[in-house]
Formats: structure tokens, C-alpha cells, sequence
């Protein structure tokens, strides 16, 4: 009994949060959405605080569940960018109605997450996966009288029913050759035959369809459009995060024997990705719409280091989402109270920011530095060693790709800070204040972005702690 | 015996699904996929499972479909709206699907399955049974299926209330 305490701790926290504001909710008395959000805030503090204690390794509940200081690691990555986004969304949510609906939503979905990083059973996996995109469907549609907002409610509901139609085909067929859900299990019983292939290719269709890697890409850019700055980042960051964890891991353990057939899906993948992903990116004038093709084509390059197969693809895979939580919440951030005080949303709009809004203009700057992958920032050790796990298979055309696929990121970052910097404005976005917690968030934003390029003892950890191919 | 019913249920189940996919009329559509349901509900009883088979009939087969009746009348749909597609899409769908179902057909060809062998305990889609899985093996993703459909409620509750 009290290992199960213990070793779903973070779970049991996820869950005690949900109930807290099920019953503030359901409760008499009105709380003010200010209290509301500080407590919320205050929780998601604490929950975070709580995910480096008790860490133990363990597996409960017939194998279904399993846990050990990697799983808690990533855990803690998950908790720190939800954090950062409730601080940021403050200034959006403060006007809203349904602040309690929002974290109840929001948790549950993370704590589907935690479970399907968690899962040693594809059962779990996928009533985790399914928990973390329902409760999501219901917050893109959060700016409830905007039309746009349902428009990416309903494709990203549309889109992830399919996703998990293909998710499931593949598992009954995984189920059908090997007779067992359970993942330890399954990588016993591959043997490469033509239906596990294919089984096995429509598991990664699904899983593509989840971190939005090319062909499988469409709904992306309409979906965070419209979605509420907040929600965009939750999708952009923690939920395509959560789903590379377990990518990763269940590639290089569970379909260890099915190597070289995966490897070169994934540098197919990888490649068509960065191009279209950039490619698009430039056409874009919208922010959010540069911002949801920027990370497809960030996508691209985690594939690309996944395609290592060793324990350097594994740490630089854990580590690059670590770094685009900071670089991407950054930019978020910054992007979420602009569009929450004036609605301006395009790049035109942010022409001569920097003139009234320096501090403003200055995190996302450094955001975009990194995300691009500039020197001094962590964006650019994050893609180093991307591409330094990538090149251990000697596909140079391949790596040669990828590094011209950087510089074409760099040109659309620069024209969103040649427009911040250098272009004047007429109707330039006045001063806007920003309340205390979204600053803090991104002070915390900037900080990462550089601290964890820099101090190397970071990736070290991660290096001790993750697993070999 | 056992082996002919199962061809004609799913000979049935296809046919069915077919109709589902190429009537014209909504309505119809519907009322085909109700007996696509049926057909499905007998293969649960072959595979013994009849509470599976009972529960399938009363959610999809009863409140799911009359959900979707009453949507399709309401939303007055039972005419053609499809609007039309190009050539070229139909041409590359039906080419993309046709290559999908050769490589599905091809990899079932080439891959010995081992027969299926039935369960040597005959009341195992009991009541009984299925309960007492559920709360012992099948503990935690009977539980996490309930925090889904909890979040998925207040969801749905945020979305369908009316602004004031």
C-alpha cells in the first residue's frame, strides 16, 4: 500500500490538485478569480517542489505501471512548463470565467501524460494518450465566443480520433502476433514478421500524428492558430513532449529488433520535416501560425537525433525538450500578453516593440536566439548534440540537410527581430504592464535559456540517468 | 459450425459497413450502422464474451444511435450536401487506400499466425468474471477511465453552457 503511495506520488498530487478545484467549484462560496489563480499557481509550485523527493524505482500494478529516476525527470520537465504556462496565462485567465474548468482540464490532461510515460502496458499507454488529448480538445475551444477557437476544437478532436484509430489498428495487430499488452513482454515476442512491421508502422503513424511530424502535420498550424495563446503552448510544448519521452523509449526498448527498419523511416521523416516545416514557416505572417510551423520543424530535429540509436540520442532527445520549454515558453509568453492586452497577433503588428517594450522585446529575442540555435544560448548545445547523435550513423548527406535546415530557420526568427528592432511603426503597440507572474515567468524563461547551455553539469545528469540503445 | 456462422457474421459486418459508407442519405447510414453493430455484438458472443456482446447492443447499439438519429434529424441533413471533390483527390484516396489494403493483405499472407485457441474456462465472459478482472488485474485503467470521463464531462459542461 505504501509503495503505491509513494511510487505514484506525482499522480496522486495531479489528482488531489484536480479534486481541490472540483470542490472550489462545485462548493457555495465564489472565490475571485485573482485568489483562484494565485492558489492554482501556489500548487503547481508545490507540485513541482514535490517531484525531486521520494524518487524510487519500482513497478506496481501487474506491470502496468513503472517508475524510476529518468521517468521522474521527465515528469519534473512536464510540471516546470506547466508551471511557467499558468504563470503566463495570469494576465488571459484573470477575465475568464471558467478559471477552475481551465486547471481541471489542464491537470487532467497532464495527469494522462504522467501516466502514459509511466505505462509498461500498451493498454495504459493508450488510455493515457486518450486522457491527455480529450480534456485538450476542450481547452483549444477556451476562448468560447470565437469561432476560430471551435474551428481548432473540432480538427484537433477530428484529428486525434483518427490518430488513435491508427494507434489502436496497430496495437490489435501488435496484440494478435505477440498475444500480450504488456511492452516488456511484446519486445520479446518481435520477430520482424510482415504484420508486426505493419503494425508497427501504424504505431508510428500515430505517434506522428502526436508530435505533428510531416505528412501527418495538416491540423497543426489551424489548431494552434485558433486555440487560446495558453493552450498553444501547452499543445506546442508539454504535450508533444510528453509523447517524444515515450517515443523514445518505447523505440529503443520495446522495438530494439526492428532497428534498421525504423531508422531509416525516421531520417524520411526527419528530413521531410525540417524542409516543410521551415518552408512554411517563412510564408507565415501570423505568430502563432510561424510559431506552430517553427515547431515542426524543431520536431524535425529531434527525430533526427532519436535516429542515433545510442544513449547520446536518448540524453540529447531529453535534453533539447528541456531547453525548448524555456525557448518556446519564452516566445510564448510573450506572444500570450501582447495578444491578451491588444489582440494583435501578426508580424506586422510588432513592428518597433522594442521602442515601448523593451523588456518584452528583449525575452523573446532571446527566445527566438535560441530556438534558432545561436551560440551562447542553450538552443544552440540543445541542436549540437542533436545532430552530434545523429551523425554517429555517418549519414552525412543527412546531417549536411539538417545544418542547411538551420540556417533557413535562422532567416524567419530574424525577420520577427528585424521587425521588433529595426522597423518603424506608426501604430507601434503601446507600453503594456505586465502583471508580476507572467514577468516572473519569463525572467525564469530567459534564465533557463541560458543557464542550461551553460552550466554542463545539467547535461551530464541527464546523461547518467537515461538508457542505452 | 462455429467456423460458417463466423463467415456469414462477418460477411454481414462488411456488407453493412459498405452500405454505412455509400448511402447517400444520412438517415440511412445510420440505420445501417445499427445492424454493423449488431453483427459485431455476434462476434462477441462467438468469442464468448456475451457481456461485452450485451453492453455493446445497449450503448452503441441503443443510446449512441439514438443519439445520432436524433442529431441527424434535427440538423435536417437527409439530403445530398456532399460537396464535390476533384479528380485527382479521388484518384490518389482511392490509389493510396488501394495500396494500403495490398500491403495489409500482403502481411497477413506472408505471416504464420498461430491458431486461435479458446479459453479452457467456458463462463469467462460472465458478469462475475469480468468484474472481478476489472478490479483486480485491470485495477489502475479502470480508474484512469474514470478521471477521462470525468474531465471529459466538465468539457463538455464548459462548452455547452450558455453565456450569460
Amino acid at each position: 500500500m505504501n509503495e503505491i503511495l509513494i511510487l505514484m506520488k506525482s499522480e496522486w498530487v495531479l489528482l488531489l490538485i484536480i479534486i481541490i478545484f472540483l470542490f472550489i467549484k462545485v462548493g457555495s462560496t465564489e472565490w475571485k478569480n485573482e485568489n483562484l489563480l494565485y492558489l492554482a499557481n501556489i500548487l503547481l509550485l508545490i507540485n513541482f517542489i514535490l517531484g525531486f523527493v521520494l524518487n524510487t524505482d519500482g513497478i506496481i500494478f501487474d506491470e502496468m505501471f513503472k517508475t524510476n529516476s529518468l521517468i521522474c525527470l521527465e515528469k519534473n520537465i512536464l510540471n516546470l512548463g506547466t508551471l511557467l504556462i499558468s504563470l503566463q496565462s495570469y494576465h488571459w485567465l484573470k477575465n475568464h470565467k471558467h478559471v477552475a474548468e481551465f486547471y481541471m482540464l489542464l491537470l487532467s490532461t497532464l495527469l494522462g501524460m504522467f501516466f502514459m510515460i509511466s505505462s509498461n502496458n500498451l493498454l495504459m499507454f493508450y488510455l493515457g494518450l486518450e486522457l491527455s488529448t480529450i480534456p485538450l480538445a476542450a481547452l483549444a475551444n477556451f476562448d468560447l465566443h470565437k469561432r476560430q477557437s471551435s474551428e481548432a476544437a473540432f480538427k484537433l478532436i477530428i484529428s486525434s480520433a483518427l490518430s488513435s484509430g491508427l494507434l489502436l489498428f496497430g496495437i490489435s495487430l501488435l496484440y494478435g502476433t505477440s498475444g500480450t499488452l504488456n511492452l516488456s513482454e511484446i519486445s520479446q515476442h518481435l520477430n520482424g514478421s510482415n504484420l508486426q512491421l505493419f503494425a508497427f508502422i501504424l504505431l508510428l503513424a500515430g505517434f506522428a500524428f502526436k508530435i505533428s511530424a510531416v505528412p501527418f502535420h495538416l491540423w497543426t498550424a489551424d489548431v494552434y492558430e485558433g486555440s487560446p495563446v495558453a493552450v498553444t503552448s501547452y499543445l506546442s510544448v508539454i504535450s508533444k513532449g510528453a509523447v517524444l519521452f515515450v517515443f523514445v523509449s518505447v523505440l529503443y526498448t520495446v522495438f530494439k529488433s526492428l532497428g534498421i527498419a525504423w531508422q531509416n523511416m525516421l531520417i524520411l521523416l526527419s528530413v521531410l520535416t525540417m524542409i516543410i516545416g521551415n518552408l512554411f514557416a517563412i510564408r507565415q505572417n501570423n505568430i502563432k501560425r510561424l510559431l506552430a510551423y517553427s515547431s515542426i520543424a524543431q520536431v524535425g530535429f529531434i527525430l533526427a537525433g532519436i535516429s542515433g540509436c545510442s544513449q547520446l540520442g536518448t540524453t540529447s532527445v531529453i535534453y533539447f525538450i528541456l531547453i525548448y520549454v524555456f525557448s518556446n515558453l519564452g516566445a510564448f509568453g510573450v506572444v500570450s500578453i501582447i495578444s491578451s492586452t491588444t489582440g494583435k497577433e501578426t508580424i506586422s503588428d510588432y513592428k518597433g516593440l522594442y521602442k515601448s517594450n523593451p523588456f518584452l522585446s528583449w525575452t523573446i529575442t532571446i527566445a527566438l536566439f535560441s530556438l534558432a540555435g545561436i551560440p551562447p544560448t542553450a538552443g544552440f548545445f540543445g541542436k549540437f548534440f542533436l545532430i552530434m547523435s545523429a551523425a554517429q550513423n555517418g549519414n552525412y548527406l543527412f546531417i549536411s540537410i539538417a545544418a542547411l535546415n538551420m540556417v533557413i530557420s535562422l532567416y524567419y526568427y530574424l525577420i520577427l527581430v528585424k521587425a521588433i528592432f529595426m522597423d518603424k511603426n506608426e501604430q507601434a503597440i503601446e507600453k503594456i504592464h505586465v502583471p508580476i507572474l507572467p514577468k516572473i515567468a519569463m525572467l525564469i524563461c530567459t534564465a533557463g535559456i541560458i543557464i542550461v547551455g551553460l552550466y554542463g553539469e545539467i547535461y551530464e545528469y541527464i546523461f547518467k540517468l537515461s538508457f542505452g540503445y | 459450425m462455429s467456423q460458417t456462422i463466423f463467415y456469414i457474421l462477418a460477411s454481414l459486418s462488411i456488407i453493412s459497413a459498405l452500405f454505412v459508407v455509400f448511402s447517400k442519405i444520412p438517415i440511412y447510414s445510420v440505420l445501417w450502422l445499427i445492424v454493423c453493430f449488431f453483427t459485431i455484438a455476434g462476434h462477441y458472443v462467438m468469442l464468448n464474451a456475451q457481456f461485452m456482446a450485451i453492453v455493446h447492443i445497449i450503448v452503441y447499439a441503443g443510446a449512441i444511435m439514438v443519439l445520432f438519429l436524433f442529431t441527424v434529424m434535427l440538423l435536417n441533413l437527409n439530403k445530398e450536401s456532399e460537396p464535390h471533390k476533384r479528380t485527382y483527390l479521388k484518384f490518389a484516396a482511392i490509389l493510396s487506400a488501394g495500396v494500403l489494403f495490398l500491403t495489409l493483405l500482403a502481411a497477413f499472407k506472408s505471416t504464420n499466425l498461430t491458431p486461435y485457441q479458446l479459453p479452457e474456462v467456458n463462463e469467462v465472459g460472465y458478469i462475475q468474471n469480468v468484474g472481478i478482472k476489472l478490479f483486480t488485474d485491470y485495477l489502475l485503467p479502470f480508474e484512469i477511465s474514470s478521471i477521462l470521463f470525468l474531465s471529459a464531462m466538465i468539457g463538455a459542461v464548459v462548452l455547452a453552457k450558455k453565456e450569460k
